[in-house]
């Protein structure tokens, strides 16, 4: 038998048992190899607990480094990292120290800084850390958090505990037992009255729904009464209507107003317009009819005279002017003055009224017959005053206008330029068999906003030679007053 | 009264016995370095030493290192199931086999085995004056006798130790991982994770030192052996019981030097 010496068996002992621990220590030192070779970083931790010597040092979970030495330094930990030579770790990396798991290894972890910074040199520190929920802190918070509840469980413990508490809350149930049973009670006992309750509560609302039924007629009845009263009111108001005709009738009476058909009609035609006020009112009764307390058929009274007020307003647009006019006559060597109203309902609707003194006076024949022989005197009074009284409407730049001119009948034409400053007029008057017709035209220019230029040339064809060029100046004011006074007027209080 | 200073007299007379025996095992010591060094060397003397006290202990120390291993883990395991470590059964077995039971156990083996065996041999060639005879050679018995056993287990006991530390490993991983069914990957992570390489030479120290002091009390022990084959039996007793509480205590002061 092949038997071996001893120095054979030793020496493959001894080589067996070498490479033994050979892999055991690569095993074990697999991680240091390199180590040796690496670079120091310097991180300053506010606290390093638990961190020991050769602690590990992550990236990612993949070890890059051991912890070198931990040394206090200005009340810090100063830790010295060495890091495998082949990992770089830019200069913004921060490290801060994490545990593995609850109870596990302390270790430094390194999250690498942005892509593109440059590199933290050997020895160098790194500056970022952060600070990590490690489990002391977490477990004082814990205790503080517990003394907490323990405050809130030791105060509950000394209102419920002992003798009161336990009697409070056995009172407490108690009475709740009582008072649930009594309930009970008052329900069982009382049911035929509930139900008596509950009965008489389905004949009120029955009461109830008869009661609006009825009155539901009665409504109507409310908004018949409210629309027969909205027409008498309609009804006043034409009679209203009526009565300005009557005062517009009495002023006419004053001057030969009445006289001019196409006048009257025209104030026809305004009062007409007073009337769609009124019919607004009648409008107005429709959100009345809705309304069944009288208190808001008040209110819609009131809003419907708010509203014929409004509409009353709106004639307001109605504007009055008032104008004086001088012409001094250069071949007469004196003046004829005019004084006129003029009344504007609409832009291009106007009544004159006015006076005219005109210094060749008023001309008055009388035929005196005296034996056959009839003589004609001819009287010129010149006190006396002539009357204007025109209507006129406006188309566009022309004006025509017509009624009684110096008292009388007669037309004219104006054309108005310049963004109505010059006003070129005609007028043509006093048509009679004996004499030529006064023909007058002039032109007339505003200066200013009231005051107007005005020459022509008066009664050119005058037979009786009154031909004159004239001159003169014109005040032209709209009148508030005046036109308050024509508008109020006819609203009756 | 009288019997007081006996028992004084005879504790006195024990620590001075105690203290003498040291003293004569250091000297012991000095006279083996001091022949270690000195030629002519017998080689064969040296490897036949080896063969015996290392070869020849392998399978005993591969058993205990082994079964060491495995109930560590079984025992580690159960200890760290009641906090969900379970992983960490790989790494306390080997820390525990390379730092401490490895070297210990597998000197107090070897001291049972081979110091023992040295106590017995000596103390025979002693009795049956085979020493004086080397005396009268001139040939030094420490140098014949005691500097191979020395040099055999100085050697021997770390290697030893390396073998108790990889099988108890092997122990402990096959009964966590196939037996308790802890991850091997985890299992084998938390060992390097855990173990330094510090660890292993630490304990390989700590044997080599417990492989000189089995087999310098095994040598003592049977080298001043008297009282016939009664003294022999004695010797070797003492030197079995010696050897392992030195080494116990001295494994002690070693650890707090070391770690």
């Amino acid at each position: 038998m092949f038997s071996l010496s001893s120095e054979a068996k030793v020496g493959l002992f001894v080589l067996v048992g070498l490479i033994i621990l050979g892999y055991m220590s690569v095993q074990v030192g697999k991680q240091s190899f390199g180590l040796k070779k690496g670079y120091t970083l310097e991180v300053v931790f506010d606290s390093a607990a638990g961190l020991d010597r050769d602690a590990s040092v992550q990236i990612a979970g993949v070890e890059v480094g051991r912890v070198e030495s931990i040394r206090l330094k200005d009340g810090k930990a100063l830790v010295r990292l060495r890091i495998v030579p082949n990992v770089k770790l830019e200069k913004d990396a921060i490290a801060s120290i994490k545990t593995h798991g609850i109870l596990g290894d302390k270790y430094v972890e390194i999250y690498p800084g942005t892509h593109g910074e440059a590199y933290l040199a050997a020895g160098e520190q790194i500056s970022r850390t952060e600070r990590q929920a490690d489990i002391d802190r977490l477990l004082h918070q814990l205790g503080l958090i517990a003394d907490d509840v323990r405050g809130v469980t030791s105060s509950l413990n000394r209102v419920l505990a002992g003798q009161a508490g336990e009697e409070a809350i056995t009172s407490i149930l108690t009475n709740t037992k009582a008072l649930t049973r009594n309930l009970n009670h008052v329900i069982v006992s009382n049911e035929a009255a509930l139900r008596a309750a509950l009965e008489n509560t389905r004949q009120l609302t029955g009461n109830l729904n008869r009661v609006v039924t009825r009155n539901d007629e009665k409504v109507g009845q409310v908004i018949d009464t409210l629309k027969s009263a909205s027409r008498e009111m309609e009804k006043t108001f034409a009679a209203l209507s009526e009565i300005t005709g009557g005062v517009n009738r009495g002023e006419g009476t004053l001057g030969q107003l009445v006289k001019d058909k196409g006048t009257a009609e025209k104030l026809n035609q305004t009062l007409a317009s007073l009337q769609e006020v009124t019919q607004k009112i009648n409008e107005g009764r429709g959100s009345i009819g809705k309304l069944v307390n009288d208190d808001e058929t008040v209110r819609n009274l009131n809003e419907g005279l708010t509203g014929l007020n409004r509409y009353v307003n709106k004639a307001e647009q109605f504007r009055t002017f008032l104008s004086y006019r001088g012409e001094y006559l250069f071949d007469k060597s004196n003046a004829k003055s005019y004084l006129d109203l003029r009344i504007q309902p609409k832009e291009d609707k106007f009544y004159i009224l006015g006076v005219v003194s005109d210094p060749n006076g008023r001309r008055t024949t009388k035929d005196v017959t005296v034996g056959g022989v009839t003589t004609r005197t001819e009287e010129w009074d010149r006190d006396g005053l002539l009357f204007n009284a025109q209507i006129g409407k406006r188309y566009k730049d022309l004006v025509l206008r017509g009624g009684l001119l110096e008292s009388t009948g007669g037309i004219g034409i104006d054309y108005l330029t310049l963004n109505d400053k010059l006003k070129l007029s005609f007028e043509a008057f006093g048509f009679g068999r004996d004499r030529r017709a006064h023909l007058k035209a002039g032109a007339e220019y505003r200066l200013f906003r009231h005051l107007y230029l005005s020459a022509g040339w008066d009664d050119f064809v005058s037979d009786q030679d009154n031909r004159s060029i004239y001159g003169g100046f014109s005040i032209r004011f709209e009148d508030e007053d005046l036109k308050y006074m024509l508008t109020t007027t006819p609203i009756p209080k | 009264m009288n019997r007081f200073s006996g028992a004084l007299d005879r504790l006195g007379r024990a620590v001075l016995a105690g203290v003498e025996e040291m003293g004569k095992i250091i000297l012991l010591f000095v006279s083996v370095l001091a022949w270690m060094f000195r030629p002519p060397f017998k080689l064969h003397n040296i490897f036949k030493q080896m063969e015996f006290v290392g070869v020849k202990s392998i399978f005993v120390v591969v058993l205990t290192g082994t079964f060491t291993g495995m109930v560590m883990a079984l025992q580690g395991y159960h200890g760290f199931r009641m906090f969900s470590a379970e992983s960490l059964v790989g790494g306390t077995v080997a820390l525990g086999m390379t730092r401490e039971l490895g070297p210990v156990l597998t000197s107090l083996m070897v001291t049972a085995r081979a110091g023992s065996a040295m106590a017995a041999e000596l103390g025979t060639m002693r009795v049956t004056e085979q020493i004086d005879a080397l005396y009268v050679m001139a040939a030094n018995p420490v140098k014949h006798l005691i500097v191979p056993r020395v040099i055999a287990g100085v050697l021997m006991v770390p290697l030893l130790t390396v073998v108790s530390d990889f099988t108890g490993i092997l122990g402990g991983y096959f009964v966590g991982v196939h037996i308790l069914g802890i991850n091997s990957g985890i299992f084998i992570k938390n060992i390097t994770r855990l173990v330094d390489l510090n660890d292993i030479y630490n304990g390989l120290v700590k044997a080599a030192c417990f492989g000189l002091i089995l087999s310098l009390i095994g040598c003592y022990k049977g080298f001043n052996t008297y009282g016939g084959a009664e003294g022999v039996g004695r010797a070797t007793t003492e030197a079995v019981v010696l050897a392992s509480i030195a080494i116990l205590i001295s494994d002690y002061f070693l650890t707090a030097i070391m770690f």
